[in-house]
C-alpha cells in the first residue's frame, strides 16, 4: 500500500503540474480538495482520466470521485481493490 | 476621447528581464525572477503563461492605483490563436491512446488567456482575444477605443501575445483616459507602431 501511495503522489504531482509540491508535502490522510492541495474541478476530471489510464478503473458516475478522492490513502485503497491493470 | 499609453511591457526570447531570458528554458525562469507566488501559473498553457507574465510585468508598478478600479478591460491579439495547445490536446485523442486531457482542453480557446489575467487581478471589465494576421496597431487602437466607449470604461490592458512553434512575443500596454505624471504618449496607431519597432529593434541588437 505504501508503495502505491508514493506512486500516486508522484503521478498526481506530474499530471496536475503541482510544480512546487513534493511527495513529502502531501499528507496521506489530508483532503485533496478544498484546504488540502487546493485542487479544482478540472483537476478532479484529470484524476478520473488518471484512474482509467493507469489502473483501468472507469468511474461511471463522476460523483463517485467525491468519495474516492477524499485523500491519497482512500484513493490508493480504492485502486488496490478495483484495478484491472 | 483621448487615450494614453501609461506603461508597457515586452517579452521575447531575447528581451525580457535584466537577469533571465525566456529562450530555451521557457517561461518558468521569468516567473521565478519576478518573484510571484501563484501556483495556478504552472497549470496554464504557454499562451496563458506568456500573457500572464506580460501583465505582471506591466502591472507591477501600477498595482496600488489599479486596486481601486476593477472595471478594467483586458484585450489581447495574436496570430496563432491557441494552436500550440490545440496540437498538444490532439495527441491525447488519438485512437491508440485515447485519454483526452481535461486540463489541456480548457486551454483550447485563446480567450482563456485574458480570463487568467482578469482572474489574477480581479478585473471585472471586458475580456476578449482577437486573431489577426499580424500585429496591427490600427486594429488594436480601434478595438480598444470601441470597447472603452461601449462599456464606459477608463482603463484597458491590451497588446500582442503570440506563442507558436517554440517562439513567442508579448507586447502589453496599459491604456488610460488620463496620462500619468511620467508619460504623455498618446494611444494612437503611430505611437504603438513606433513603440513596437523600437522594442523589436532593441531585441535584435542584443
Amino acid at each position: 500500500m505504501n508503495e502505491l501511495i508514493q506512486e500516486l503522489k508522484l503521478e498526481i504531482i506530474n499530471v496536475l503540474n503541482l510544480e512546487d509540491v513534493t511527495p513529502a508535502d502531501i499528507n496521506d490522510d489530508a483532503p485533496l480538495f478544498g484546504d488540502g492541495l487546493g485542487l479544482d474541478s478540472i483537476d478532479a476530471l484529470e484524476l478520473i482520466v488518471l484512474m482509467e489510464k493507469n489502473y483501468g478503473i472507469k468511474l461511471a458516475d463522476p460523483a463517485q470521485g467525491r468519495e474516492i478522492f477524499k485523500s491519497i490513502r482512500i484513493m490508493a485503497e480504492y485502486i488496490q481493490s478495483n484495478r484491472t491493470k | 476621447m483621448e487615450l494614453y499609453i501609461n506603461q508597457y511591457s515586452y517579452i521575447s526570447p531575447k528581451h525580457t528581464h535584466p537577469t533571465v531570458t525566456t529562450a530555451g528554458e521557457g517561461l518558468t525562469p521569468l516567473y521565478r525572477a519576478i518573484g510571484i507566488d501563484y501556483p495556478k501559473f504552472f497549470k496554464m498553457d504557454n499562451l496563458a503563461k506568456l500573457g500572464f507574465l506580460a501583465a505582471e510585468l506591466l502591472l507591477q508598478q501600477n498595482k496600488r492605483n489599479l486596486n481601486t478600479r476593477k472595471d478594467i478591460a483586458t484585450i489581447c491579439f495574436n496570430r496563432s490563436s491557441s494552436l500550440d495547445t490545440d496540437r498538444l490536446y490532439q495527441t491525447t485523442i488519438n485512437p491508440e491512446n485515447n485519454y483526452p486531457s481535461p486540463s489541456l482542453f480548457v486551454y483550447t480557446l485563446p480567450n482563456i488567456l485574458t480570463a487568467e489575467i482578469a482572474i489574477r487581478n480581479k478585473f471585472t471589465g471586458e475580456t476578449s482575444t482577437y486573431i489577426t494576421p499580424s500585429l496591427n496597431p490600427e486594429t488594436i487602437v480601434r478595438t480598444v477605443r470601441q470597447t472603452l466607449n461601449n462599456t464606459n470604461g477608463n482603463t484597458a490592458i491590451t497588446g500582442w501575445t503570440e506563442y507558436a512553434d517554440d517562439t513567442h512575443e508579448a507586447f502589453m500596454m496599459l491604456i488610460n483616459k488620463q496620462h500619468n505624471s511620467n508619460t504623455t504618449t498618446p494611444f494612437t496607431p503611430e505611437q504603438v507602431n513606433k513603440l513596437i519597432i523600437h522594442l523589436r529593434k532593441q531585441t535584435n541588437n542584443k
